[in-house]
């Protein structure tokens, strides 16, 4: 179907833009953007695609038979190194690898980085609308409150679980205890060192006798 | 073409004077013009948002492009390819009708775009644009409803810069004749009832299913194409050959 992949964009492009417009970041950051296109193309699997920005978002068209001059940036990357550079790996680093290729004006690749990556999306507000302001923060601060709880459980359990294993049940050796029992096997094994060496001289004694005035 | 083909021609499945097709063809689209975005939406179940979306990837525009959307209707096209031309391109809507230029204008007007819009009320027959004018021409479900197609091609391959594009997105004949059953069946009979319920005019909509079976099929209008002066024409089927996306480039 002729019309898959451009159903999936078409997707794509209305979460982005959804979520985009949701930022309170974003529109001044679309705003230097503006009107510049990078061309993406992926080596495995073979796919080209433009992103083209605009005030109030992005535009993802496929790019079947775009020539590099139309666009300001090209990059070209295989799927697993678009993976590390939007995992936050470092671009340049990636660019000695000889793993990414950018030509053009590279900064805009990293703006558009910043632009999806720093997503701080105000959703109180966005239930402030749905709800009014009140209710939306009351939830909100709920929400909150139930996070921080299940941090500081989480944490509380670590503890615990910690200390039964290590103090109570002994299950495991706890950090003192493994280093004192490193450092007894260090001891171990430079005494062995030291008897083998010694070992070795002797037997180097009794086979010279011979020889020995 | 014998003599009497050249007095009348098709409206839908019925016979009409040449010079009367334009105005009747008009008088449909006075009269769906204010809910034509909606009965889109409905009779494609939305596709038809997909179809012009690969329209607007095939048409290679960038910005700097200047950009003529006939037949653009209610301006789906233009307010895109407005923001792919940005503020150093153009674009142009044409449509041979007022009443659909001026919906597609409030809309467009009303959704923010408007610095590089310009609306012209043409005949796609005898385009008032000078030779050579455009990067790119699209008309999008409207070939269908303009009298003398060939005249229409033969205009839009002159106004074209050498090197532009045209691309063409019309119905078109499905090629799975199982699949074809199906959309005769929807088309001559739930497509009518539709536009009877929402837009309260069942006879357009059995215009609009008519003049789509009357229209040429794939290779027909590749072979106009390629008689109006372009060259490297394709198509592309799409939703099962519902619809199809020509395009040619003016060399």
């Amino acid at each position: 179907m002729a019309l898959s992949p451009t159903l999936m964009l078409a997707g794509l492009e209305r979460t982005l833009n959804a979520l985009l417009a949701r930022d309170p970041a974003a529109p001044s950051r679309l705003a230097r953007m503006a009107g510049q296109r990078i061309l993406l193309r992926l080596e495995r699997p073979s796919l080209g695609l433009i992103v083209h920005f605009h005030p109030a978002g992005l535009d993802l068209m496929r790019a079947d038979d775009t020539a590099e001059a139309d666009v300001d940036a090209v990059v070209e990357a295989d799927a697993e190194t678009l993976g590390e550079l939007l995992g936050g790996a470092a671009m340049e680093r990636l660019m000695f690898q000889g793993k990414l290729a950018v030509r053009g004006r590279t900064h805009l690749l990293e703006a558009t980085r910043d632009l999806l990556f720093d997503l701080d999306l105000d959703w109180e507000a966005e239930l402030a609308g749905w709800l009014g302001d009140i209710p939306a923060h009351s939830l909100a601060e709920g929400l909150r409150s139930l996070s921080r709880w299940g941090l500081r459980t989480r944490q509380e359990l670590c503890a615990d679980v910690g200390e039964y294993v290590f103090e109570e049940a002994r299950l495991l050796p706890g950090r003192h205890q493994l280093e004192a029992l490193r450092d007894h096997l260090t001891e171990v094994e430079i005494a062995t060192d030291r008897l083998e060496a010694r070992l070795a001289r002797l037997r180097r004694r009794l086979a010279e006798p011979e020889t020995a005035p | 073409m014998s003599a009497s083909d050249k007095h009348t021609t098709h409206f839908g499945y019925q016979d009409v004077p040449v010079e009367e097709k334009a105005s009747r063809v008009a008088d449909v689209f006075h009269s769906v013009a204010a809910r034509y975005d909606v009965m889109n939406d409905l009779m494609s179940m939305g596709i038809h948002r997909l179809w012009k979306r690969l329209t607007i990837e095939r048409s290679g525009v960038r910005p700097g492009h200047s950009v003529l959307d006939i037949a653009g209707g209610t301006g789906d096209l233009t307010a895109k390819f407005s923001r792919m031309v940005g503020p150093r391109g153009r674009v142009v809507l044409a449509d041979i009708n007022a009443s659909m230029l001026r919906v597609g204008r409030d809309k467009l007007i009303d959704n923010g775009v408007n610095a590089n819009v310009d609306y012209v009320q043409a005949n796609a027959e005898c385009l008032p644009f000078p030779d050579n004018s455009f990067d790119c021409i699209t008309i999008a479900f409207g070939l269908r409803n303009v009298t003398d197609k060939e005249a229409a091609l033969r205009s839009m391959t002159r106004v074209l810069k050498p090197g532009g594009r045209l691309l063409v997105l019309e119905f078109s004949k499905p090629n799975n004749p199982l699949f074809s059953k199906v959309y005769d069946e929807y088309s001559f009979r739930l497509l009518p009832k539709i536009g009877e319920l929402v837009a309260n005019d069942g006879d357009s909509y059995r215009y609009l299913a008519e003049s789509i079976r009357m229209h040429p099929d794939q290779e027909t209008l590749r072979t106009m194409m390629e008689e109006a002066g372009l060259e490297r024409v394709e198509y592309t089927n799409l939703t099962g050959g519902v619809v199809a996306l020509h395009r040619g480039i003016k060399l």
